[in-house]
């Protein structure tokens, strides 16, 4: 945990999809505080949860991302009314899938977090980031087992 | 089977004689032995060369979109599956149910070709070159043998843990209804690899997949498949790659996958068209498993119901989802 | 010169099988979980001579479904970026009882991929170049072959190094090209009785692929594109096709490719992959226009294509060597034999 924050050994590259209205709010609420966290995230912003397509999760680990991270209103507060209902659904099927598939539970991520929580952003980032940092790098392509993640990852 | 398919002829000659539809969507004589060919009867003479038998082994609710995208009332063969499908296409607003005649037919199972050829040894220089229904026997006949086999014993995988063969909407019904499953037990079947530990499940994906050749023929024989463009032409971004790589096979079956989650019926004509004979519905199974499990949904059987997976309930389960509240 | 038909006995083929694996990579069907491939012989028990043809064709040894044909970089500064071929094979290797339908689908592709100058594929011809084709005459055709209404049969030497007449305890083994030649030098010559029987073998195996369905590509000759492109048939023929592109796959003489720059940060690959052009987006235009953006297109292409433009450009020499593939692979049934059939059918009937 440490030494995430310090800056030593492996840095996990972890993909995270916000949504606009709450989770990004709350991030940006945790800069202002000034609440450390380890950069190891990378966030892509979205209107709403209901907006994020399972394409969007392969495509990162196919980019060479260690861990997906998806976060968004709670439900019943979405700005959008339910897109988050829609969202929830969809997240729980994926998971399923992914995880059926043979993805460690590690990797894949979900919270709600609003704009108003940012000691709970805080929280969130730090166990998400810790959980795919514990699974350690991906093994090369050429690695004698082979786990989905290595395999999903495009190798030019 | 011989009565079924004099009466599907019956009703479809009566259907196209009073112009109720302008096509029959249902099956013909196949060239080759153990395989039925899709066929559109327009008149009622054409009529006359719908058949029905065990070999019967896609999906006629595919055809359905396109003859209504060209403006056509069209009657369809439909068993089980494929009248779900309908009921599916009805739901999802790509089909008009006042431009379609469901000639319901019971089913009593489909038989995979390939467990009719590996009794058959290959090895030896056999092959098939006829096939007789015989009751509950098949006759199978090549250069130099005969061989009689169960009917039962050589069912698709999916017929044998099918849920519901009699059509759940049917104008006309090609036989008396027949026993609502298929007698095997979809639950010992369904999501096989749950039982394996997280770490050996890839492994197991990887075996099922690997020799997919992406012809997309279980994408094109799916009812479910109609987009205009399907997410493998998408090219702003590319979401997977056209090569063998195993993340451009693995993204295409998982995507494939999802995108008929609350919306598949199990009907097997996916496996049916594969070329290598993939076992796809290993992974299909867990997203019909779920969808029944945690919505107790099933594809296809009521018209008006809306598809869980375009719905949601304040309280579903989000477990999993992290609420911000731990340490 | 008279050719010296050699002889081997089946419990020789150790010492045979030695010699071809020397330096050499050698392949040939197997059963794998009920189909059957082209998988490594890695010692001469491997081999199985009873097997009938592969699923797939063996088009996959010298036009790989997906080959990266180059690598390249920005290396930065002066030397910019840079390109790095791809090697070329390691090793020779050798086809062992491939089928003279698929022998012969690469001498048609040679004159796709090597035809001139202009043409000169260099990663088809460093492949073919390096491997030795034995063929196997087909004792037991499959109901699916029609290799007799294309211009080939069971037996055809059209491609082959070597092709082998299995009789039993023994192969006849003929010898066709200079590479055949050297390998069997050294083997027996074969009794006239033996050549006999494989003679008769031969005879019936024909007879019997011309009991199965098949078509006279004559009827098609003498007609013009236009008659044939302008049949109703292709009306309702198109509607059952499911576009899926699984006959492209398994064809052996199917060659279309689509090439595509794979990227990541500073470097990169061009890669080659099978395209089919059963597919819609097959023919679209950047501008958008689509020639064949309807179905009824795409399936007259793929019949024409094969039975009508290539036999044009090619001396009457037909697109398809009658392996059968696409007739037991086709999801819809649809039978290349019975759609040929009625395109000679149909069109000598309209001009009538």
């Amino acid at each position: 945990m440490n030494e995430c924050i310090e800056n030593t050994g492996f840095r996990p590259r972890i993909a995270a999809f916000f949504c606009n209205w709450c989770t990004y709010g709350g991030a940006d609420l945790a800069g202002v505080n000034r609440l450390q966290y380890p950069a190891d995230f990378r966030v892509v912003r979205l209107p709403c949860t209901g907006r994020m397509n399972p394409e969007f999760v392969l495509h990162a680990f196919r980019q060479g991302a260690d861990g997906v991270w998806v976060s968004g209103c709670h439900p019943g507060d979405c700005h959008y009314i339910a897109g988050n209902m829609y969202a929830r659904r969809r997240f729980t099927m994926l998971k399923e899938l992914l995880e059926y598939a043979g993805l460690d539970p590690g990797r894949l991520h979900f919270s709600w977090i609003s704009s108003a929580e940012a000691e709970k952003f805080q929280r969130t980032a730090k166990d998400v980031i810790e959980a795919v940092r514990a699974l350690g790098p991906v093994d090369a392509a050429d690695a004698a087992t082979k786990t989905m993640v290595m395999e999903l990852r495009k190798v030019i | 089977m011989k009565a079924r398919a004099e009466k599907i002829r019956e009703i479809a000659k009566r259907l196209l004689q009073e112009g109720r539809v302008d096509v029959v969507i249902g099956y013909t004589r196949g060239s080759s032995p153990m395989r039925e060919q899709p066929f559109f009867a327009r008149t009622p003479e054409q009529a006359d060369q719908l058949t029905w038998s065990s070999f019967c082994v896609g999906n006629t609710a595919k055809s359905l979109v396109q003859a209504a995208r060209a403006g056509e009332r069209a009657g369809v063969v439909a068993q089980g599956c494929a009248s779900r499908n309908v009921a599916g296409l009805i739901v999802e607003k790509q089909v008009d149910r006042d431009k379609v005649v469901v000639i319901g037919v019971p089913c009593l199972g489909m038989v995979d070709f390939r467990k009719v050829e590996a009794q058959i040894a290959r090895s030896e220089g056999r092959r098939v070159e006829t096939v007789e229904e015989d009751g509950e026997e098949l006759v199978v006949r090549g250069r130099g043998f005969e061989k009689r086999l169960k009917r039962k014993e050589l069912l698709r995988d999916n017929c044998f843990t099918c849920q519901h063969r009699n059509p759940v909407l049917a104008d006309e019904l090609a036989a008396e209804p027949t026993a609502e499953t298929g007698g095997g037990d979809i639950d010992k079947v369904a999501a096989p690899w749950e039982k394996f530990p997280a770490a050996d499940r890839w492994a197991r994906f990887r075996e099922t997949f690997q020799d997919c050749i992406r012809c997309y023929a279980c994408r094109d024989a799916c009812p479910l498949c109609y987009c205009k463009t399907c997410f493998v032409d998408d090219a702003r971004p590319q979401w997977l790659g056209k090569t063998q790589d195993m993340t451009d096979i693995a993204s295409f079956h998982l995507m494939r996958a999802f995108h008929c989650a609350g919306r598949c019926t199990d009907c097997g004509a996916c496996e049916s068209a594969c070329p290598q004979g993939l076992k796809m519905r290993r992974l299909t199974s867990k997203i019909e498993k779920d969808i029944r499990e945690l919505y107790g949904y099933s594809a296809g059987m009521d018209v008006q119901a809306v598809p869980p997976m375009a719905s949601f309930r304040p309280d579903d389960s989000d477990d999993f989802i992290k609420q911000g509240g731990e340490q | 010169m008279i050719t010296a038909y050699k002889i081997l006995g089946k419990n020789a083929f150790e010492g045979f099988f030695g010699s071809l694996a020397q330096g050499r990579e050698v392949y040939a069907p197997a059963q794998k979980s009920g189909k059957i491939v082209w998988a490594p012989m890695l010692v001469a028990a491997d081999v199985d001579w009873r097997l009938d043809n592969t699923d797939m064709s063996p088009k996959e040894f010298f036009f790989p479904q997906s080959e990266c044909l180059m690598r390249f970089k920005n290396a930065g500064g002066e030397d910019g970026r840079v390109m790095v071929p791809v090697a070329p094979l390691a090793t020779q290797r050798v086809l062992l009882n491939i089928r003279p339908c698929d022998a012969k689908a690469f001498r048609l592709l040679d004159r796709i991929f090597v035809q001139d100058d202009m043409t000169n594929d260099p990663y088809w011809r460093d492949k073919r170049e390096k491997t030795i084709l034995i063929g196997q005459g087909c004792a037991n055709p499959c109901p699916e072959c029609f290799c007799t209404s294309t211009g080939c049969g069971p037996f055809h030497e059209e491609g082959l190094d070597i092709l082998l007449t299995d009789l039993g305890d023994r192969l006849l083994v003929k010898p066709i090209s200079g590479k055949g030649q050297a390998l069997v030098k050294d083997l027996p010559e074969a009794a006239p009785g033996d050549i006999d029987l494989a003679g008769r073998i031969m005879a019936a195996s024909e007879a019997a692929v011309n009991r199965y369905p098949g078509f006279e590509p004559k009827k098609l000759a003498g007609h013009t594109v236009l008659d044939i492109y302008e049949l109703p048939l292709w009306s309702s023929l198109y509607e059952t096709c499911l576009n899926c592109g699984t006959c492209t796959f398994v064809c052996p003489t199917c060659h279309c490719f689509d090439i595509q720059d794979e990227v990541k940060g500073e470097a990169g690959r061009r890669v080659r992959n099978w395209d089919t052009c059963m597919q819609r987006l097959f023919t679209e235009h950047a501008s958008g226009h689509n020639p064949r953006g309807e179905k009824r297109d795409r399936v007259r292409q793929r019949f024409m294509h094969k039975f009508t433009y290539i036999p044009m450009r090619r001396d009457g020499e037909l697109g398809c060597v009658g392996c059968g593939r696409c007739v037991r692979f086709c999801p819809t049934n649809i039978d290349v034999r019975e759609v040929v059939r009625r395109m000679g059918e149909d069109a000598e009937a309209k001009s009538k």
